[in-house]
């Protein structure tokens, strides 16, 4: 008897353990995205986010069609930690090999903040064939790097703005600036990293010395810079009417607080990473008014009314997380980077790397940003018109504690404003 | 009845500290186990890890390098906290030399390993007067300095650094080459302290006018101490810009001269090799961490303090005790 | 433009003194060496942070609480790792080094990075003096510096407790004859210096914001201001401080941006080759080289 009910019991209990581990047997194997950045930074945490949520969407859709069969996503993430200033690139790199070798991803998202990183990564990317869609890092760099061995290094794709184009739109923005106030003479300042200054040269080269404007001074600021008043005086007394700031660390907001107490009689318009998000007014005391900052991808931290899309994914980004998205850089491509992902699997028909990358390279999509296609160096390619490109935006902080689209035409929801004191030239 | 704890040597030590060594299997095991068994560990187990151990075992004896290093010069006297000017020095080299002059990693590193270490020794001959906290210092300023400097200059790539180095031809190559290295540095050095030329180098940490009293010039003394050190740190530099393919001005970064100092201090200063068991236990430590991110640098602040404070002789020594020594309870005489 | 600059480098100066104070206080005067200082900086703001946006405590009692508690955490911190290592200079450096190396990194780890984490300003206003606009913060900076290094001065000098910080650094042995506990002006010396630091955060972090690189700067800024100076030297502070304050900012508008860090640590490293006592030390110069 005694025997007899153990026995039952123990076929009961087997019984028991199968059906709870049925499901995970029967469901197919996930596919792993890898998504490898910085986490501890808000940029990369929001893309972070930004990814999970697009792997939810698609997961409860149904999942990816490999084939026949049905798969759903999965996220692994590691902390490359590189945007930190201080950490050697190759310990950075260390992380991605990591979640390469050890969670064997079918593709890395997000990516380096660096492009010393990046770059510097990209031998590891084609040494084991992943493909990576960079989110994050900005140097033109890597795209020449593709063109150059497109055969090695055709697994690194980037689905954000590069310096590049958001070159179009500050050039962009200046014409506007020169166009309704007729001002023409601009003091640059930037960080000193590769990006930054990249981006500042090449609006010098291609836009201010082409249409008669009169470059003040250059200057690039060390990260951890706390004091800007030279620049700031310099500006003032040569008579500058735009300042043109490309800042991308938290501690950069400095400069935006010493051009208030300073009272230099300029527009500021560029990019200034902390400006990016709507908490910006609260932070700044509200002392931003009639900044023009750029956001980077349309629907990260900032959407356009015109393009329902991207208000959309901010709603839906606020209702999963309970906060607005705060950074102006990463968390929009990132999201659209899965959807890139699950289209070119689907079109591949296959998990197999080459084929994956030949899917990629045929994406076009319409999504948040716009319409995503990618060049010859695997960039994505922006534009002023969602309809034909993807787009970035540049917004001006009103007095009342708002951002409004000014730029692209295409979105704007207003003209520039003159901030108070200053006056036009026309 | 009382009793108190008596430490004595086994009976095996006192055995084989003469020509009695030979006498048995078990006396010459007990001699060369202690060295051979690090020594098989490093040369056997590459064949078995995953490639990501591999990466992680040449960190691990990059980092020992740079331990050892450090461990001679503080024997020397000369307490740095600023390995990572050797690292870079030597990582520089070899990059510039491999990216604009085009030579192959086969006589990059070793050319970097004696430049890089040359260039460093000629950077700090000024300041080797200095004694205790000021020689420090300038350790800790000029890395700090010379990446600010690149940054400035934009020379050798600038703020992007280099990409593209020559690759070894594999990881295996990789792996035995710095742990041949490792395995060399730390028995030669080890070695080398016990003659009397590194009982001169101690003589100055200990007390330094007494070395001058005695008739030896001590500055040279330093100096080729600095140079042996910083040759070991430049070589550690040169490999890594060849493994990652990548050299740029994160390799003065505070990492390659914080864990170093950690390593050391965690294995047991004075010793060298635990300077190196310092490393093996902290770097892979570290990997296995990884996923809490940044705490690791907490917890590395932490050795740093526990083990100053609590334990200033680190393990080895402790190992090293047990090994040759036992304790019993014997009875108190009253 | 020059006048300009001349303002803004007196008040890059009267940082550059606020920030080193503290330092030379434990380092300088009474010969404890605490590279945690720069941590302890950063802490006492994270602190005030805090208080004022977690628990809502009004910006002066949450300024003067994390004062205080930064004030105590420098003697728990003398009393429970330094004392065990005590005269031993490189375990103290070490150790203290790891402290600072710690609690920074566990802020960066927090994630306690970002333009949303600073102090209010005491009184936003701004007006002109020399063809500038400076604000009302900065005056205030400079007024603080020179209360503080008149007050260390005095105290150093007039005081039971403040001749007792020198005697200890002059020679230990000889002031424990003349009945100073040494133990006790050494935990003293270090939660005063850390107390310098937190009223520095207090009014410095408002002009930018609080980060963990921040803490690295600190201390690298506050060592050069004091071994330029001079150890135990309040005057040397004071001619450190105008000296590398003036050059940074003559360098960043006639020469260019990025060469401002360079100047201060080259300064650092000419004066400690030549000089390591320091433009006005004068104690001590058989024990810093040989």
């Amino acid at each position: 008897m005694e025997r007899k009910r153990l026995i039952i019991c123990v076929i009961l209990a087997v019984m028991c353990a199968w059906s709870a581990a049925a499901p995970s047997v029967r469901a197919a194997e996930p596919i792993v995205i890898g998504v490898a950045t910085s986490l501890g930074f808000l940029e990369g945490r929001e893309s972070m986010k930004a990814v999970q949520m697009a792997v939810d969407e698609i997961n409860a859709a149904g999942g990816v069609k490999v084939g026949a069969a049905a798969r759903p996503f999965r996220v692994e993430s590691i902390d490359l930690r590189d945007a930190a200033p201080g950490v050697p690139v190759p310990e950075a790199l260390l992380g991605l090999e990591k979640i390469i070798l050890e969670k064997k991803p079918t593709a890395l998202m997000v990516g380096p903040f660096r492009s010393e990183a990046l770059i510097a990564g990209m031998d590891i990317i084609a040494k084991y064939k992943v493909p990576l869609l960079g989110t994050i890092a900005m140097a033109p760099g890597s795209e020449a790097k593709i063109k150059a061995d497109p055969q090695k290094y055709k697994y690194v794709f980037r689905t954000c703005l590069n310096a590049v184009h958001l070159v179009k739109f500050l050039a962009g923005t200046m014409g506007a600036i020169n166009k309704q106030f007729g001002f023409n003479k601009v003091y640059v300042m930037t960080q000193d990293v590769a990006w930054a200054r990249a981006t500042a040269d090449l609006v010098k080269k291609l836009y201010f010395d082409k249409s008669g404007w009169t470059v003040l001074g250059m200057e690039s600021y060390p990260t951890g810079t706390s004091d800007f008043s030279s620049a700031l005086m310099k500006a003032r007394s040569q008579g500058a009417q735009v300042i043109m700031p490309v800042f991308d660390m938290p501690q950069s907001g400095t400069l935006v607080k010493q051009w208030n107490t300073m009272k230099v009689p300029t527009i500021m318009a560029g990019f200034v990473s902390p400006l990016a998000g709507s908490e910006a007014w609260k932070i700044f005391d509200g002392k931003i008014g009639g900044v023009l900052n750029t956001t980077f991808e349309l629907g990260s931290a900032m959407a356009a009314s015109k393009l329902p899309a991207s208000t959309d994914f901010m709603n839906k980004y606020q209702k999963k997380y309970g906060q607005e998205i705060q950074a102006g850089h990463g968390p929009a491509p990132s999201y659209e980077s899965v959807y890139i992902l699950k289209e070119a699997i689907e079109r591949a028909g296959s998990l197999e790397s080459d084929a994956v990358v030949a899917g990629l390279e045929k994406t076009d999509r319409r999504g948040v940003m716009g319409r995503i296609r990618y060049d010859d160096g695997h960039q994505a390619v922006y534009g002023f018109d969602p309809a034909e490109t993807s787009v970035s935006l540049v917004s001006q902080w009103t007095d009342s504690g708002k951002r409004v689209v000014v730029f692209p035409d295409s979105l704007a929801e207003n003209m520039i404003q003159l901030p108070a004191g200053l006056k036009s030239l026309k | 009845m009382k009793k108190r704890r008596e430490r004595i040597d086994r009976g095996i030590k006192a055995r084989s500290e003469d020509v009695y060594a030979l006498s048995s299997w078990r006396e010459m095991l007990y001699l060369a186990g202690p060295r051979l068994l690090p020594a098989a560990a490093f040369l056997l187990l590459p064949l078995f890890l995953g490639a990501y151990w591999q990466k992680v075992m040449i960190s691990v004896a990059v980092f020992a390098l740079l331990a050892i290093s450090w461990d001679m010069l503080a024997q020397t006297g000369m307490i740095s906290l600023g390995q990572a000017l050797f690292f870079g020095m030597g990582a520089y080299v070899s990059g510039i030399l491999n990216f604009y002059f085009g030579m192959p990693p086969w006589i990059a590193i070793p050319i970097a390993t004696v430049l890089g270490g040359a260039l460093c020794t000629l950077i700090l001959t000024p300041v080797l007067r200095l004694r205790g906290i000021y020689f420090s210092m300038v350790t800790l300023i000029i890395p700090l300095m010379l990446v600010r400097i690149i940054e400035a200059t934009k020379i050798f790539g600038g703020t992007e650094g280099l990409s593209g180095m020559t690759p070894l031809p594999s990881t295996l190559t990789e792996i035995y080459l710095v742990t041949g290295v490792l395995l060399g540095v730390l028995f030669g050095l080890r070695r080398l302290m016990e003659t009397d030329y590194g009982l001169v180098l101690k003589g100055i940490r200990d007390n330094d006018r007494s070395v001058t009293n005695a008739g030896i010039d001590i500055f040279w003394f330093k100096t080729q101490a600095l140079f042996i050190s910083s040759t070991i740190g430049a070589f550690a530099g040169a490999l890594m810009t060849h493994v990652y393919m990548f050299v740029g001005m994160p390799v003065f970064a505070l990492d390659y001269s914080i864990l170093p100092m950690a390593a050391a201090v965690v294995g047991g200063s004075g010793t060298l090799a635990g300077a190196a068991l310092g490393a093996v236990i902290l770097v892979p430590l570290s990997e296995a961490l990884r996923g809490i991110g940044g705490l690791r640098i907490v917890m590395y602040g932490l050795f740093l303090v526990v083990f100053t404070v609590a334990v200033p002789e680190g393990l080895f020594d402790y190992i090293q005790r047990r090994y040759h020594q036992m304790e019993r309870w014997v009875e108190i005489d009253q | 433009m020059f006048a300009g600059t001349v303002v803004f480098a007196l008040i890059n100066s009267s940082i550059l003194i606020l920030l080193a104070i503290g330092f030379n206080l434990t380092f300088g005067i009474s010969g404890v060496a605490n590279f945690a200082y720069g941590a302890l900086y950063i802490m006492s703001a994270y602190l005030s942070w805090t208080m004022l946006n977690l628990l809502h405590l009004p910006f002066w009692a949450s300024a003067a609480l994390s004062i205080v508690f930064t004030t105590i955490s420098g003697a728990m911190m003398y009393r429970f790792v330094l004392l065990r290592v005590r005269g031993q200079a490189l375990s103290e450096v070490i150790a203290t080094f790891g402290i600072g190396l710690s609690i920074l990194e566990l802020f960066r780890y927090l994630g306690l990075v970002g333009f949303e984490y600073t102090l209010p300003v005491f009184w936003n206003e701004s007006f002109m003096i020399a063809g500038a606009y400076v604000d009302i913060q900065r005056i205030i900076i400079v007024l603080i510096a020179l209360v503080l290094v008149l007050g260390l001065w005095l105290f150093t000098h007039f005081t039971s407790t403040g001749l007792a910080f020198r005697g200890i650094a002059q020679d230990e042995r000889t002031a424990l004859t003349f009945g100073i506990d040494s133990d006790r002006i050494a935990t003293l010396s270090v939660s005063f210096g850390a107390g310098l630091a937190a009223i520095a955060a207090t009014i410095i972090i408002p002009l930018g914001s609080i980060a963990p690189d921040e803490g690295y700067d600190v201390l690298i800024k506050a060592l050069a201001v004091c071994i330029i100076g001079g150890l135990g030297s309040t005057g040397g502070v004071i001619v450190a401080g105008v000296i590398i304050g003036f050059a940074e900012r003559f360098t960043d508008s006639y020469i260019g941006s990025h060469w401002t860090m360079i100047v201060s640590l080259a300064a650092i490293l000419l004066v400690l080759a030549i000089k390591p006592s320091g433009l006005f030390g004068q104690q001590k110069e058989l024990e810093e080289r040989i």
